[in-house]
């Protein structure tokens, strides 16, 4: 049981990874984001040597579909595990095995592909697209937010028995430095896609901030300043 | 304001972070660390670059020290940086620079880097190192989880009449894979420290079946099923 889209701003060329699930702590699950190289996400039953493995053969120069195939002849479960790969030119493959349960599928859809298993329907491929869609001029990792938000609308994981909890939940982006330039995660939570819409809005509130601190230590005010600069901002009052 | 330990297991080579800060996930400052090649933290006003670079230099096989000397040529603004840095022989070195706020330095010993910056006093790299050396036959993440709560109940990041929230916290650990064996976060929590050892303590339950089930998927049960089966243990 998991939900997640690989999507490219078309603007910038910064690639990113929307994922939750009902397992726990999935965003320590997420080494196949590489900037400059492309994304690999291995999902269902995963293989924890395919996305790095992806990612290098990704950066040697392969396509993505060939770098499917590759991973494929690599790996005698290929059946359990569902994949989705995109290079930082936005080509995609995907694959969904014939051994991942529950309603299981993928979908690519111009500058992204949204995947999952365990979920009510296809429904949920569509909410996250829609999602993704939505506001094309908006940084990439508020695309993904929404479109994480879009799947679970749409019903996210579960069957005709009910609803299953999203437990954890993470996004990255990579753009030109060699560090994801936004990371966020949710490990154990009981709703954690509301709660990494938390997470994000409080980084984007200091990821300024805290870029500027490194260049600049000399001229940093210090974080509890900010905080409470940040804290009067809020509430409408000069600071 | 933070407190980090920097490990390596004498025995298995194991590499790994553990570290709280008042800032936000402050888990993305830590990927220097990388199997069979070495583990580093850049904090303070962070130099985001500088843990890429060590991994590289460690891998090219330059040692602890000479790595840290490279870093430091690297950047004008070296003096704001608190730095750590352990090769995989286990050599440790760090640097807490003048720049650096509130009480700042470090405890350094084979195979571990105590540090932190904006503490309540010496005792906290202190308390982190002891913690982390309290016991050398345990895995890595034990010792480096009880290293950070040591920190804390020493007092942890602030002035001795004002406490500073832990509002982050993260703990990493490879041993010979290209991906961690163990990498846990909390990103935004009143008591961070807390909530990652409850983080811990849940996904430790799990851990052994999230393996087994990407090595042999024809035979694993599904999650719910499993999770039945911890009830039933626990009860």
């Amino acid at each position: 049981m998991t939900y997640s889209i690989i999507g490219r701003c078309a603007r910038t060329g910064r690639l990113g990874l929307g994922i939750t699930t009902f397992s726990l702590a999935v965003g320590g699950r997420c080494e196949g984001v590489a900037a400059n190289v492309g994304i690999c996400k291995t999902q269902a039953f995963p293989n924890r040597t395919n996305d790095p493995l992806a990612i290098g053969l990704l950066a040697q120069g392969h396509l993505p579909v060939r770098v499917m195939a590759m991973l494929a002849a690599n790996d005698s479960e290929h059946d359990y595990r569902q994949i989705a790969i995109m290079d930082r030119e936005g080509r995609i493959a995907a694959h969904t095995g014939s051994g991942t349960r529950g309603w299981s599928g993928h979908r690519i859809d111009g500058d992204c592909v949204a995947f999952g298993n365990g979920l009510v329907g296809p429904q949920v491929l569509a909410g996250l697209i829609a999602g993704f869609s939505a506001r094309p001029d908006e940084a990439l990792e508020h695309r993904l937010m929404r479109a994480l938000e879009g799947g679970r609308d749409a019903g996210g994981q579960g069957d005709a028995t009910g609803h299953r909890p999203e437990r954890s939940a993470a996004i990255k982006v990579v753009d030109r430095v060699d560090y994801p330039e936004i990371d966020v995660r949710v490990d154990v939570h009981a709703t954690a896609v509301e709660e990494l819409r938390r997470v994000l809005e409080e980084f984007k509130a200091y990821e300024e901030f805290y870029r500027q601190r490194g260049r600049d230590p000399a001229r940093a005010i210090p974080q509890d300043l900010f905080a409470k600069q940040l804290e009067a901002r809020r509430a409408g009052r000069p600071s | 304001m933070t407190y980090t330990i920097l490990g390596r297991c004498a025995r298995t080579g194991r590499l790994g972070i553990g570290i709280a800060t008042f800032s936000i996930t402050v888990g993305r400052y830590c990927y220097g660390v990388k199997a069979m090649t070495g583990v580093t933290v850049s904090q303070a006003f962070a130099h985001e670059r500088n843990n890429q670079l060590a991994l590289r230099l460690l891998a090219q096989g330059f040692s602890a020290g000479a790595v840290l000397q490279r870093l430091m040529g690297n950047d004008r603004h070296a003096s704001y940086r608190q730095i750590g840095v352990i090769d995989r022989d286990g050599t440790a070195v760090a640097y807490s620079g003048p720049g650096t706020r509130g009480w700042s330095g470090h405890v350094v010993g084979e195979n571990h880097v105590a540090f932190g910056n904006g503490l309540v006093g010496p005792e906290v790299a202190e308390a982190i190192a002891a913690g982390f050396l309290a016991e050398p036959a345990a895995d890595l993440e034990h010792r480096l989880l009880c290293a950070i709560e040591a920190g804390r109940d020493a007092g942890g990041q602030g002035t001795r009449d004002r406490h500073k929230p832990e509002r982050s916290a993260a703990l990493r650990v490879y041993s010979h894979h290209p991906y961690a064996d163990i990498d846990l976060r909390v990103d935004l929590h009143a008591t961070a420290v807390e909530e990652l050892r409850r983080v811990w303590t849940e996904y430790k339950k799990y851990e052994t079946y999230y393996r087994d089930r990407e090595r042999n998927p024809k035979g694993a049960i599904g999650q719910e099923a499993f999770m039945a089966t911890l009830r039933a243990a626990e009860a």
